[in-house]
């Protein structure tokens, strides 16, 4: 049997965990190159124009997967209200027009086609292996997974309130390289207790209480950094503590059958009295995680999203409302390949300072409520 | 010697100066077209408080701000680089106490800002859509054939108002081409370009969002009478919009009091002797890593000054200790200055 040579979107550092699942399941991955000015300009080029920003940037993928010599390409579907099911659809029409003879897998959500799911994911393997090994390499790439948002965890948590962010940009950087070479849960184990000890012995500014920020939105734009300008790095470097309630981890295991992401349930228990019906994407997570913020008594909220992202921007709309019933300042961030930088850098730093302000001055004096 | 602060306010048709002294009080001022080049303005806004400073006073701080403002706190050297929301903001608590809102509609952005209690409690900014700021009418007045400074008293004899439909400069054009067409003068089409414009501000930034008064208007729009005017019919008369006589210069102001709110041990600034330097801005592409970002270098007689643009933190500070440049601003300095 002829072996696959696949390629893949990225999402923030899911590569690593595919890039160690797929060999063991008789398949040659091609990475596509990271996400650069190049991949982007590819997408927009050859995507309809007002297709939102995701679907540009993994065609992006796509087509350099594609130069750099794969002939199959795996998309993950999807049905429901929002355009994302319909983009797997549009990028191999595109992919065709352009004469690109390859094939393309589509990875449907099992919930509409349990047959047609399994179908897709035998032609995702070689159709030749272990399946005991299989289960095994799944396992550990999922750990694997896991630990790499445990390490963007720690950006976030400790960019504002580390001496020397630069030490810990560089040391979670090298871990991620060191977790490209990890084979075995012995390996993995080791290097996680290796990473988490060393990150603890960096010295931490406890004197002073830094600004929380949330960030919710939907689920690319708000990961992936080489799209949203890096707005944690960006809300670090102004001093504040950064959480981000979008996950790759909790965004899969609800997508896989039979298993639910607490997370996300409590997100949408909490989003209730606001919003209590599915709207596609990510939009009545935005609304919940809004609300756990404001609980938590973050000081602030980042919306991220794709612009003309139908979910969200019904979810803005009610993001607003909770806004006024906590008292809490929420910033809307819409992305495309038409954000300018310094117009985005000006409204961060204008809300880290509307936040700090309103430290300073006393949020209560302003009268809490809706 | 009396201690002075200044701010400089780079935006992206006009560049800003202001001198206050330690009650805030305006001493000296002035505006200047940016003419697309921001180093250029500079000087000449130094050379023009050199020439009106007043003899026994030294700067003790300054502040930037403006879309250039990284770019003007090196060159003039900044104690304090701050957003041009938040310097606008505090220059309109300062002239006005009680205001509630501001209105800030500039040559290429546009900014609403809520404020209450004296803090700004919640803003929007408007960065890619021209129909609500001052370009948006300087396009049509040259359309129209009319200096833009005769435009609000052509708009003031206006008898009867004649709608210009348009979320967009492109339809407000075609539309107003077809109002022409009909016979309207040019008076009723200027006040109906003011009335679009007041519109499109509104739909842009003010969806969902409480105006109260009073309102601050300034920017250099808020010079145009016509425009004021069209704001009041839009609410009916019902909100106090004031327009501060230095309405043109609120966000160098702005950058000026925050300079000597925050000033510290010392100052940045590099003297008035400035503007006989020779500055240069050159870029490469980064292409160690796939962020592939655009290094942007600014030299000042030859040698390296600073360096913007690198994402991964390689092409920065060390960069600008080795030569011996002060490191003008570090963002975690002022989130941690109380």
């Amino acid at each position: 049997m002829e072996v696959l040579k696949a390629t893949f979107p990225h999402l923030a550092h899911l590569d690593i965990a595919l890039g160690f699942l797929y060999p063991t399941l008789g398949v040659d991955i091609v990475p596509p190159p990271p996400i650069s000015k190049k991949t982007i300009e590819l997408g927009v080029k050859l995507a309809p124009q007002n297709a939102c920003f995701p679907l540009k940037v993994t065609l992006g993928n796509f087509l350099e997967g594609i130069e750099q010599g794969a002939d199959t390409v795996f998309m993950v579907g999807g049905v429901g209200p929002c355009r994302f099911g319909y983009y797997g659809e549009i990028q191999k029409v595109i992919l065709e027009d352009m004469g690109h003879r390859i094939k393309f897998v589509l990875l449907d959500h099992p919930r509409y086609g349990f047959r047609r799911f399994l179908d897709a994911l035998r032609s995702m393997t070689g159709g030749r292996f272990s399946f005991i090994r299989a289960k095994r390499a799944a396992i550990l790439a999922w750990r694997i997974l896991r630990f790499t948002e445990e390490l963007e965890g720690y950006l976030r948590d400790l960019r504002a309130r580390t001496w020397d962010p630069q030490q810990l940009e560089t040391m979670v950087t090298q871990s991620l390289h060191r977790l490209r070479q990890v084979s075995s849960p012995v390996a993995l184990d080791s290097l996680c207790r290796e990473v988490r000890g060393e990150i603890s012995l960096l010295p931490k500014d406890n004197t002073r209480d830094h600004l929380r920020v949330g960030i919710v939105g939907e689920v690319y734009v708000a990961q992936e950094r080489r799209i949203n300008f890096d707005v944690e790095r960006l809300l670090g470097s102004l001093g504040v503590r950064v959480h981000n309630s979008v996950s790759t981890v909790e965004y899969l295991l609800h997508a896989l059958p039979f298993f639910k992401s607490t997370e996300k349930l409590e997100a949408w228990r909490l989003a209730r009295p606001y919003l209590n019906r599915f709207i596609g994407g990510e939009g009545i997570d935005s609304v919940g995680s809004t609300v756990r913020y404001a609980h938590q008594g973050y000081d602030g909220v980042v919306h991220l999203y794709p612009f003309t992202c139908m979910p969200e921007v019904v979810a803005k709309g009610i993001m607003g409302e909770v806004g006024r019933d906590y008292d809490l300042p929420l910033l809307h961030l819409a992305i495309d390949e038409h954000a300018g930088e310094a117009g985005l850098v000006t409204r961060v730093e204008a809300f880290v300072d509307v936040l700090e302000r309103r430290r300073k001055f006393g949020r209560k004096k302003l009268g809490v409520g809706g | 010697m009396r201690k002075v602060f200044l701010g400089v306010d780079v935006g992206s048709v006009t560049t800003k100066f202001v001198l206050i002294d330690g009650e805030k009080k305006i001493l000296n001022s002035c505006y200047l077209k940016t003419s697309g080049d921001p180093i250029v303005a500079i000087k000449h806004g130094l050379r023009h408080i050199h020439s009106h400073f007043p003899g026994d006073a030294a700067i003790r701080a300054v502040g930037t701000t403006g879309s250039a403002r990284h770019l003007a706190g090196v060159v003039v050297g900044a104690d304090i680089v701050k957003n041009e929301i938040t310097a606008h903001a505090v220059a309109a608590i300062t002239r006005v106490p009680e205001v509630r809102t501001v209105f800030e509609i500039g040559g290429q952005d546009s900014k609403l800002i809520l404020i209450r209690d004296g803090v700004v409690e919640d803003f929007a900014m408007n960065t890619i859509c021209a129909a609500g700021t001052g370009s948006f009418l300087e396009h049509q007045a040259v359309r129209l054939n009319v200096p833009i400074e005769e435009f609000g008293k052509l708009a003031a004899r206006a008898t009867q108002a004649v709608r210009i439909a348009g979320r967009c400069t492109v339809f407000a054009e075609s539309d107003m081409i077809h109002k022409q067409q009909l016979g309207f003068g040019k008076p009723e089409i200027a006040k109906g370009l003011s009335e679009a414009l007041v519109r499109n501000f509104i739909n842009n930034l003010a969806s969902r969002k409480t105006i109260e008064g009073p309102v601050v208007f300034q920017g250099g729009v808020a010079a145009n009478q016509g425009i004021v005017q069209a704001f009041h019919d839009f609410f009916r008369g019902e909100i106090e919009i004031v327009v501060p006589p230095e309405h043109g210069v609120m966000g160098a102001w702005g950058a000026a009091i925050l300079a000597l709110e925050y000033a510290s041990e010392g100052t940045s600034f590099q003297g008035f002797n400035v503007v006989e330097r020779d500055f240069q801005t050159q870029s490469f592409g980064c292409e160690d890593c796939p962020n592939s970002c655009e290094i942007v270098i600014l030299k000042e007689d030859g040698l390296l000054k600073a360096l913007w643009g690198s994402r991964c933190g390689k092409w920065t500070p060390e960069i600008r200790e080795k030569t011996g440049t002060k490191n003008y601003q570090e963002p975690t300095q002022y989130a941690g200055k109380q």
